[in-house]
């Protein structure tokens, strides 16, 4: 058997490790639920990366590129829906679009199912998603902002202030996600700045409890959003949102002017956090992976070793394991594939990889 | 958005106008970054641990434009502020104290009341300064000005002539000055008064206080040729 | 058996190989010069000979030795004026050369920090009006004033960002007849004091060894334009300004700290002259009571105007609330010339103080009634018109 990985979802994560595979010599059986190559930056029409606003599709097209080679094999509109044997040697069913199954053997396995956004229907807090079109969470707002528009869902018109509301989500024990999702401070800045930027006279407020945007973040996003684009970041979180007559009632508390704070809005934005997406809770099911208690992907030996996952020979990397930005996702594609190929190749007698 | 503040009564127009005056200030962008509501600055401030006052809430105010707070804090708070520029300690670089010199200028220029107030028992000081070029003179030692500094200051007044006399530095003889400072020097300042506006703003808060001044300055100005209005 | 430790001798070691750090602000002296190369304004420079010291972040400032413009301070020469004696009798003590101008106004920026009833363009102007007059008398300009030098700072800081100011102040300059002219260095006189300890401590005559002191940085020295203040690795590990503390140490005194050193002392401006219950409060509750508490200290060292003014002038009402107050205050300028046997009376003028010396100077081993006889001395002659004014012959007899 050849020194094949087979790698789950093709999202940045699963097209990075499966690039790096065959960049070192491996073969990759790629797996994809939907038609189309990219994940959820795709599915959830990314625009702009945070934290450089370089263009997410073209971004999207240099990993897609990554893969077309002889050495990747990639199955879309698949899924896997079963697994045996053990590292170095494992077959793994895959469902096809027709329903047929395919058995792959594979030395290794790499994970690489991601996040869902969380659904802020379900928060505990009264924030009207599903009763007010003027409420919209960050991928709603990514949407429009990839058309170079901002706009009032109820009206089409332009709003005049717009406030995000962060945590939406995550940090509250009540919802169960205690986590923090990492990535919404700085794409919510980075939304904040393109608000401005579209509409100079809009005036965008962030709610917020920490701001965190951490390393280079600080002076890429959050020193630009607050001194170039005068985006204002006010600290409290948000108690309810009502309807007022045309327009949305926010009600909070301002904790650092320590006053009471009723004001109108145009369009709120929900910076919704990271969950465990559905291919993940799927497959950590059929792969037999430990899920810590949030339902990502358990990584037993953190902080040193944030690839391994709880069975030998399978790995995970992105926000299959967790909340992560963009560079960690990368950072751990590439580490997900060394250590697949790696282990592989020391299962195998020494003259059998020289002869390879 | 406006938080709840007081003044609601007074126009926004007129609260916009004042914010925009500030903003217009040459040294505004020095002293206003933005604000990481982290504290540092109130940690440090001396009036802060004596009156309801707050350097950071200051520099958010303005960070976010909030017209009503804005006002609130230019007719209620600033004149709290020691001018020390602890706040300076800023991770931002922020300059709050800076920024409430801004806004105490717009507020004297303005004539707003509250600064009129504020001036209230300060005219003698302004006058001192304006007129002989330095601030504090040996005469101002007075019991009546300073009785909560003891009867030491009724011994000075009483022995301050002698006292001036007694003093090795020939420029220190004054009574009425900090030390000895010509007419050139003096008329030079004057000039520097009228050129800059600074008559025309005394005007706008204490008109007497500018009739006096105008008085005292007339002569060694129209001895330099100088018109003055 | 206790184990040896020398954590701060290891950290001290590693901050010694890590080197210096990259200054996080530009030299603003370097914008004076380019300035002045464009033909913008004349740029005074620091005459011969002058000391280096370091400032905050590593950069070495020029300190005038002599030949020197004084620029003084209303406060100091108002009300507290052996202050100003005292750095001129240093000056003579060394023999150093000095101008004690009349064509000298105040910077008139306790009035614009206290009312705002002036403007940017006019604090400026003051201040080049004073840099031209001490350009044309050819001596550098010392400045006595800690409000003084921190303002003239951010007013070269104003005229070096902004154009249309430059040319504002210039045509003033120009109506007034003066040149415009900025210093090559802004120096305040705790900082010559500082460059020149080693030469006070070698004309010391009295033990200061069992003289506990506590010392109070100046805001407006240390905390605007911070960049320009100096700073020594070996005083309080670079993380105060060495200024005064330095001075103390050289003379033989024994530094003394306490929490609230980085407190201001509560003069505020306007508030010592209509808020005067803050500043009364602040200097006694946060500074003096808690230098009791800690240091107990036998004086209390500054250098600027208004903390000395401040610092003694408060500790009146408190004593009379039974607070914990009793500590006098006066400049390290009037300290290191009592340390170099000037007169307490005739130089230093400590009957111009309130709060009580006599216990410190009798600690100095200074015959304070001895010398308050002679000055009294003076004084009758004074009387009797014998001598118009005591001299500086006077001072040194």
């Amino acid at each position: 058997m050849p020194e094949t990985v087979l790698i789950v979802g093709g999202g940045p994560a699963g097209l990075e490790a499966a690039r790096a595979v065959a960049d070192l010599g491996g073969r990759v059986v790629l797996v994809e639920r939907r038609e189309v190559l990219g994940g959820t930056p795709d599915e959830a029409n990314y625009a702009a990366l945070t934290p450089h606003l370089g263009s997410a599709q073209e971004a999207l097209d240099r990993l897609r590129a990554g893969v077309g080679r002889p050495e990747v094999e990639v199955l879309l509109g698949s899924t896997v829906t079963a697994c045996r044997g053990s590292v170095g040697d494992f077959t793994v069913t895959v469902s096809g679009p027709d329903g047929a199954g395919r058995e792959v053997g594979a030395g290794a396995v790499v994970v690489a199912t991601g996040f869902t956004h969380f659904d802020p229907g379900r928060e505990t807090q009264m924030y009207g998603y599903y009763e007010f079109p003027d409420v919209i969470t960050l991928p709603d707002a990514e949407k429009m902002l990839k058309e170079h528009r901002f706009v009032r869902p109820s009206t089409g018109e332009p709003p005049r202030s717009v406030a995000f509301i962060q945590c939406v989500g995550s940090r509250d024990r009540r919802i169960g996600n205690e986590y923090c999702s990492k990535v919404c401070c700085g794409v919510a800045s980075k939304e904040a700045i393109e608000i401005r930027r579209l509409l100079p006279d809009c005036k965008v407020y962030i709610f917020y409890i920490d701001m965190r945007m951490y390393g280079y973040w600080e002076n890429q996003i959050y020193w630009p959003a607050q001194e170039q684009y005068n985006v204002n970041y006010i600290r409290g979180i948000v108690t309810e949102i009502v309807g007022k007559g045309d327009r949305l009632l926010m009600k909070g508390e301002d904790t650092t002017m320590g006053r009471p704070l009723e004001v109108l809005m145009d369009v709120i934005v929900l910076s919704v956090g990271m969950e465990p997406s559905r291919g993940t809770r799927e497959i950590a099911g059929i792969l037999g992976l430990e899920q810590n208690r949030y339902g990502f992907i358990a990584a037993p030996g953190e902080p040193m070793d944030p690839i391994s996952t709880s069975v030998p020979g399978i790995y995970v990397a992105g926000a299959a394991a967790g909340p992560r930005d963009l560079e960690d996702t990368m950072g751990t594609a590439g580490a997900a594939a060394a250590r697949a190929l790696g282990v592989i190749r020391s299962a195998r007698p020494a003259a059998a990889t020289a002869g390879a | 958005m406006t938080l709840q503040a007081r003044y609601a009564d007074v126009p926004v127009e007129t609260k916009q106008r004042l914010f925009d005056e500030v903003k217009a200030d040459l040294r505004f962008r020095d002293t206003l970054y933005g604000c990481y509501e982290c504290g540092i600055c109130v940690a440090a401030c001396p009036s802060a641990r004596f009156y309801d006052f707050s350097p950071r809430k200051i520099a958010q105010a303005a960070a976010r434009e909030d017209l009503g707070i804005f006002y609130e804090q230019l007719n209620d708070d600033i004149w709290n502020c020691s001018q020390c520029f602890s706040c300076l300690r800023c991770p931002r670089g922020n300059n709050p104290g800076g920024l409430i010199t801004i806004m105490r200028e717009v507020a004297i220029n303005n004539g707003l009341a509250s600064a009129r107030q504020a001036l209230e028992g300060y005219g003698r000081v302004v006058y001192k300064i304006m007129s002989t070029g330095t601030q504090v003179s040996p005469d101002m030692l007075q019991p009546n000005a300073f009785p909560d500094w003891g009867p030491h200051v009724a011994e000075i007044s009483e022995n301050l002539l002698l006292w001036r006399r007694a003093l090795p530095p020939e420029t220190l003889h004054t009574t009425s000055t900090a030390w000895e400072v010509t007419d050139r020097t003096l008329t030079e300042l004057y000039l520097i008064w009228h050129m800059t506006g600074v008559m025309d703003m005394i005007k706008e808060v204490d008109a007497g206080l500018h009739m006096i001044l105008v008085d005292v300055m007339e002569e060694l100005l129209e001895d330099a040729g100088y018109a003055a209005d | 058996m206790p184990i040896p430790l020398n954590v701060l001798e290891a950290r001290q070691l590693a901050r010694h190989v890590q080197g210096p750090q990259t200054p996080p602000t530009e030299d603003i002296r370097e914008k004076v010069f380019e300035l002045e190369a464009k033909g913008e304004w004349i740029v005074q420079r620091v005459p011969e000979p002058w000391l280096p010291v370091t400032t905050k972040y590593g950069r070495i400032k020029k300190i005038p030795v002599g030949h020197t413009w004084h620029h003084k301070s209303c406060g100091q020469c108002g009300h507290i004026p052996g202050y100003s004696t005292s750095i001129f009798w240093l000056h003579r003590a060394l023999g150093l050369d000095y101008d004690d101008p009349r064509d000298q106004t105040s910077c008139t920026a306790w009035n614009y920090y206290a009312s705002a009833t002036s403007n940017v363009g006019a604090q400026a102007a003051v201040a080049m009006r004073n840099f031209g007059a001490a350009y044309e008398s050819g001596y550098f300009p010392q400045i006595h004033c800690g409000t003084s030098y921190g303002h003239y700072k951010e007013v070269r800081e104003q005229l070096v960002a902004h154009a249309d100011l430059r040319d504002e102040v210039r045509r003033i300059c120009d109506r007034l007849g003066r040149p415009f002219v900025m210093p090559e260095e802004i120096v305040h006189y705790s900082e010559w004091v500082y460059a020149m300890r080693d030469e006070f401590a070698r004309r010391r005559v009295l033990d200061l060894s069992n003289i506990d002191v506590t010392v109070h940085p100046a805001c407006h020295y240390h905390k605007l334009v911070v960049e320009d203040a100096i700073y020594d690795p070996d005083v309080y590990g670079g993380q105060r300004t060495a200024v005064v503390s330095a001075v103390v140490t050289a003379l033989g005194a024994n530094l003394k700290d306490y929490s609230t050193w980085y407190d201001c002392c509560g003069f505020g401006f306007r508030h010592i002259l209509v808020q005067r219950d803050f500043t009364r409060s602040f200097a006694t509750l946060r500074k003096i009571e808690v230098m009791r508490e800690e240091a107990d200290p036998d004086v209390v060292l500054t250098h600027d105007t208004g903390c000395v003014t401040t610092l003694d002038q408060s500790q009146f009402a408190a004593r009379a609330h039974d607070r914990k107050v009793g500590v006098p205050v006066m400049s390290e300028s009037q300290f290191a010339a009592l340390a170099m046997g000037a007169h307490p009376y005739r130089v230093c003028q400590l009957h111009w103080h309130n709060t009580d010396y006599r216990p410190l100077l009798e600690k100095m081993g200074i015959d304070w009634r001895e010398r308050w006889r002679e000055f009294e001395d003076d004084l009758e002659r004074l009387k009797s018109g014998e001598k118009q004014f005591l001299t500086w012959e006077d001072a040194d007899a």
